[in-house]
This record gives structure tokens, sequence and C-alpha cells, in this order.
């Protein structure tokens, strides 16, 4: 795990970046997560080893990543994360499938190298896609969304408070963290035998923290939870963006786009 | 464990959302209708907080150099019970994947079943709580969180295989992948399972009414009707068998393998009048022949997994009722002899 300030910079670089006001920050919350659920359903959808027809898919986290400001780093790093797994899987096709599937020049292209390529090229465009949804769509706004889709008011209340507590008690155990390290403790991690009275005393003050907001609730007659602010109807840009998102991709999913675009230059 | 995206096919995606959508409203309905929702509700935002933070903090792995983090669930599921803890799980995987890339969107419903449902709704009522409901011992508070932690990791991380495996991205055989992922996270189980001990030692010392108050509280009531249950085990069969049916194997099954290797074929031929016959009644009875159209091209799948799952609650269903009638009218009748 990366350091904890680290970690908590970037959530807070995203909710930075939520708060803008470009055109895409501007639309719906349920056509951007629409949009975002075509798009990844078609990209999963493709076949193990077509390569080439992912390649029209990276037009959209490149347009809304570079509207909405998402610096290339930032997602680079995110799909760092996801990317161990996703090569150990890809890396066994590599050793396991090794039938050639074609040839570029003299360079061979085998079945395991294709399906190892698509595999990460897949990562790479999914953490995009939902890295562009939380760059562009503030937090609240999400969650509103959910309870219009008529998802618990119960469970979205409780997503929307573990994320305005998530940053407080990560900071808690930042400075937990710092105050052991300054008293001698040294090293990536803690020992083993010191984990349990440590992680005990975050507890322990979380539950007090619990129990305080549970009683500042109670004081303010309890969680009301969505604003009215948030219930906006779709607008004719909303549409716009959703047929604009949602089109080209089903149209790349159904027709082999780069392989027409290919015919056009090589009979 | 967190699995991505890249890793499922959409079939395997979209049902696994389901089956966790299920698991998650049952939660759901049981919390709310508890009278505990008010109280409850901070304490299940805050343990998901607390989760992610806790998660930040890692520990040295004696003698590898390396380190790892827990995963909570046990540990929730110990302080909040196995509903409100698989909610608050969920709440922090939904965050983990917008915010972290810990995990992808349409993977979700994957990740809360292996991560949320397997240790809250599977381990914690058939193991940790039977074990913890005998006093909250030093030696049973560890002994009950090293076996879950062990077997939430187990059956997470054979999961993970199982889901990639159905999705057909991996070249690995079940056995081979399975046999790497198992060990790795016996031993990941077994540090989790050393912190979680330590860790609700200490808060048994130092607070043991946080614990307590979690295990003696009555069972909640059971408020969701049978026939509710019935109606999202019925969705469910239909979701399942709708998309996992699709990767019904082509190869013979156990049968028809012991079949092809004593005649070579896995179709015996019929002779005579009479197996003609039944076999000329069963072509023009059967629906689907061979679960499959008529065109051989394999598109009856799918739709045959539900209308046999359709079939089999019917006959099912009928054989209760049919039993249950006998049951009423042999009562009935002994009524009457004593009358």
């Amino acid at each position: 795990m990366r350091p904890i300030a680290e970690q908590l910079g970037q959530l807070t670089r995203l909710e930075e970046l939520a708060g803008q006001n470009s055109p895409i920050h501007r639309l719906h919350p349920g056509a951007k997560l629409a949009a975002t659920g075509v798009y990844l359903l078609c990209v999963l959808s493709l076949g193990r080893l077509q390569f080439g027809r992912l390649a029209p898919y990276l037009l959209y986290p490149v347009v809304v990543l570079s509207l909405a400001e998402v610096p290339l780093g930032l997602v680079l790093r995110r799909a760092a994360l996801a990317l161990p797994f996703c090569a150990f899987a890809g890396l066994s096709n590599l050793l396991l499938e090794r039938q050639v599937l074609l040839w570029l020049g003299p360079v061979p292209v085998t079945v395991g190298l294709a399906s190892c390529g698509v595999l990460l090229l897949r990562a790479l465009l999914c953490v995009s896609a939902v890295l562009a949804l939380a760059a562009v769509t503030p937090f609240g706004q999400l969650t509103g969304q959910l309870r219009r889709m008529r998802m618990p008011s119960f469970c979205v209340a409780l997503l929307e408070m573990l994320y305005r507590y998530l940053g407080l008690l990560a900071g808690q155990a930042g400075s937990m963290l710092t105050a052991y390290r300054l008293r001698g403790g040294s090293g990536t991690g803690l020992p083993v035998g010191h984990m349990g009275s440590f992680i005990g005393q975050l507890l322990l003050r979380s539950t007090a923290r619990a129990q305080r907001v549970y009683q500042a609730m109670e004081c303010r007659g309890g969680f009301t939870g969505g604003s009215a602010a948030q219930k906006r109807p779709f607008t004719r840009n909303d549409w716009l963006y959703l047929a604009a998102v949602c089109l080209p991709c089903l149209a790349a999913r159904a027709v082999d786009l780069p392989l027409l675009l290919g015919r056009l230059f090589v009979c | 464990m967190h699995m991505s995206d890249a890793l499922l096919s959409p079939t395997v995606g979209l049902t696994m959302c389901a089956v966790s959508a299920g698991a998650l409203a049952v939660s759901a309905a049981r919390v709310q209708r508890s009278q505990l929702t008010r109280q409850k509700l901070p304490m299940m935002a805050v343990g998901g907080a607390f989760v992610f933070a806790a998660q930040m903090i890692n520990f040295t792995i004696p003698g590898t150099g390396s380190s790892g983090h827990i995963g909570g669930g046990i540990l929730l599921a110990t302080l909040l019970g196995g509903g409100p803890a698989l909610l608050a799980l969920a709440a922090v995987l939904v965050v983990q994947c917008l915010f972290f890339a810990d995990g992808g969107l349409l993977a979700l419903g994957c990740n809360i079943f292996n991560m949320g449902v397997l240790p809250c709704l599977v381990v914690y009522p058939l193991v940790v709580r039977p074990l913890l409901c005998r006093g909250l011992t030093p030696r049973r508070l560890s002994a009950a969180a090293l076996l879950g932690a062990v077997l939430g990791l187990q059956l997470g991380a054979f999961g993970v295989v199982l889901e990639t495996q159905l999705s057909g991205i991996t070249a690995l055989p079940f056995g081979t992948f399975a046999a790497l992922m198992q060990p790795i996270h016996l031993a990941i189980g077994l540090g989790e399972g050393l912190v979680t001990a330590g860790v609700l030692c200490f808060v048994a010392r130092v607070q043991p009414e946080v614990l307590e108050s979690t295990q003696q509280a009555r069972p909640m009531e059971k408020t969701a009707s049978v026939k509710k249950i019935a109606v999202l085990l019925l969705c469910l069969t239909a979701a399942v068998a709708g998309g996992l049916s699709l990767f019904a194997s082509q190869n013979p099954d156990g049968l028809e393998w012991a079949v092809q290797a004593v005649a070579g074929s896995t179709e015996l031929e019929a002779e005579g009048a009479v197996q003609e016959g039944a076999a000329a009644l069963q072509e023009k009875t059967a629906l689907m022949p061979d679960y499959d159209y008529a065109d051989g091209e394999g598109n009856g799948t799918s739709t045959a997994g539900v209308v046999g799952s359709a079939l089999t609650f019917t006959l099912a269903g009928g054989v209760g009722l049919a039993l249950a009638a006998a049951k009423k009218r042999r009562a009935k009748q002994r009524a009457a002899e004593q009358g």
C-alpha cells in the first residue's frame, strides 16, 4: 500500500477535479453513469484476441479525461494498481498459448501475446473510464442518482456518511502511524505483534466517533439525505451526450471499424 | 483480491452483480426493519471508514521481507453482525472502485460477493458466531478470528478462480490456477487471522462492551416474508441459469464419458420396434431436444436453462403441494376416526 498521505491527496485531487465546471461536469449524473456502463459492456464483450477492435474505444477516455483536465500520470498510476493481477493472467496466456496467430514481418505474434495485450489494454481502458466518471461527477451527484434509481435510502446514506468520514479516519490512522514511527518504529510495516493494539486503538477511537455522530444526528432530528438540488430532469444535452457515447460504442462493437478503415488503404 | 473489469466477461460480471444485489437487498431490508437503523447507521459508516483506514496500515510478514494489510470482513462482522457488515463493506468497495481503481465497476458484484457475502453471510454465521456465542474468552476470540479469516479468504480466492475461469480470460487450467491462488491466500489468511485476533482480544480487554453488545444482541426479527424470499431466489436462479448455462460444457459429462469409453460413442443406438417408437414419441414431445433448437446452433442453451429452472420449480412446488394435501387429508381422516 502507498503512504496514507499520498492516497488521501489523490482522493482530494479527484474531488477538486469533480468540482470543476466544464460542459461534461454539467451533464446529468445518470447520463454519465449510463454512458460508462454501455462503454464497459462494449469493451468487455469483445473477444480475447480482438486487440485491434479495442482501438476505437481509446477515444472516449481520451476525450473525457482531457476535457476534465485529469492528468495522464494520475490515470496511469491508478491503472498500475489494477495491472498486477491482469498481468499475471496475461503472462500465463503468453506462456501457455504459443500458436502463431500472424506474422508482423519477421516477428511472430502468438495467441498468448495477443490475449495478453487485449487483457492489459482492457484493464487500462476500464480503469480510465471509471476514473473519468469519478473525475467529472461529484460524489454527492452520484449518490443522488443512486437514490433516483430506487436504491434504498438507508444504503445511500451509509455510502455518503462513509465517504464523509473516510478522510477523517484515514488521517487519524496516518497521525497514529507517524507517532509510532517517531517513537522508534521503522521499516515498511508494523510488526504483527503490535498490530492488534494499534488497530484496536483506531477501532475504539472510531467507535467513540460513531457514538458522537449518532448523538449529533439525533440532535438534528435524524438523517434526511438527498437535497432537492440534485433532482433535475434530463435535458437535451444529456440525451445528446448519451447518444454521442453509446452509438459509436455500439457501432464499434457491431462492426470492425479498424478493419473497414484498413480496407480503405489496403486492397 | 480486488478483481478488475478486464478479468471478467459481461455475462459473469452481470450475473454476479445480480447475486450480490440480492444479498445486499435482503441485508438492507433486515437492518432497516430491525428498529436499530438510526443507531446502527453511524456505526456502520464509521466501521466502513475504519476498515478503509486500517487497510492503509501494513504489517510485516515475518521471514518474507514483504508486508500485507487486513481485509476486515470478519472483524467488521464480529463488531456489527453479518448483514450490517456486508452493507458497510459494499460501501467501502464502491468507494475503492470509484476513487482508487481498486476493483472494477462491472466487477463490483464479484468483489462484493468474494470479500463481503462469503465472509459476512457464510463464514460469520456458520463458523465465527457459534464459537463466540459461548463466551468472549481470548482463546475463543483467537480461534474464531483465525478460522474465520482463513476460511473467508479461501472461499473468496476460490471465487476469484471460478469467476475468472468462467469468463474464459486466462489459459491457465482450473487446477493450476486454484493451486496457485489457494496457498497464497492461506498465508495471507493466517496473517489476517492473527491481526484480527489481536484486535478483538485488545478490544475485549480494554472495552468489552463494544463486542458484547453485538454478540449478545437478540437475533434480528425475521421480517422478510417467505413469499418475498422465494420470489428473490426464483429471480436469482433465473439469472444464474440464464447467464451461466451459456458456459455449459460441450464435453461429455461423467455418464456420457463412461458410455463413450465402453461403446465408442456417447449416443447408444437403440434397436427394435419398441425403442424406435419411444424415440419417435420423445422427438415429438420434447420442446428442446438435447437442450438445443432444431438448428443445432446452440441458441437454445440459455433459454433452455431458464425454462428448465422454471419446470424444476413447478415440479418441486407441485410435489410440495401434493405432499401437504396428502398430509392434510390424513390428519382429517385421523380426526374423523377419533371423533
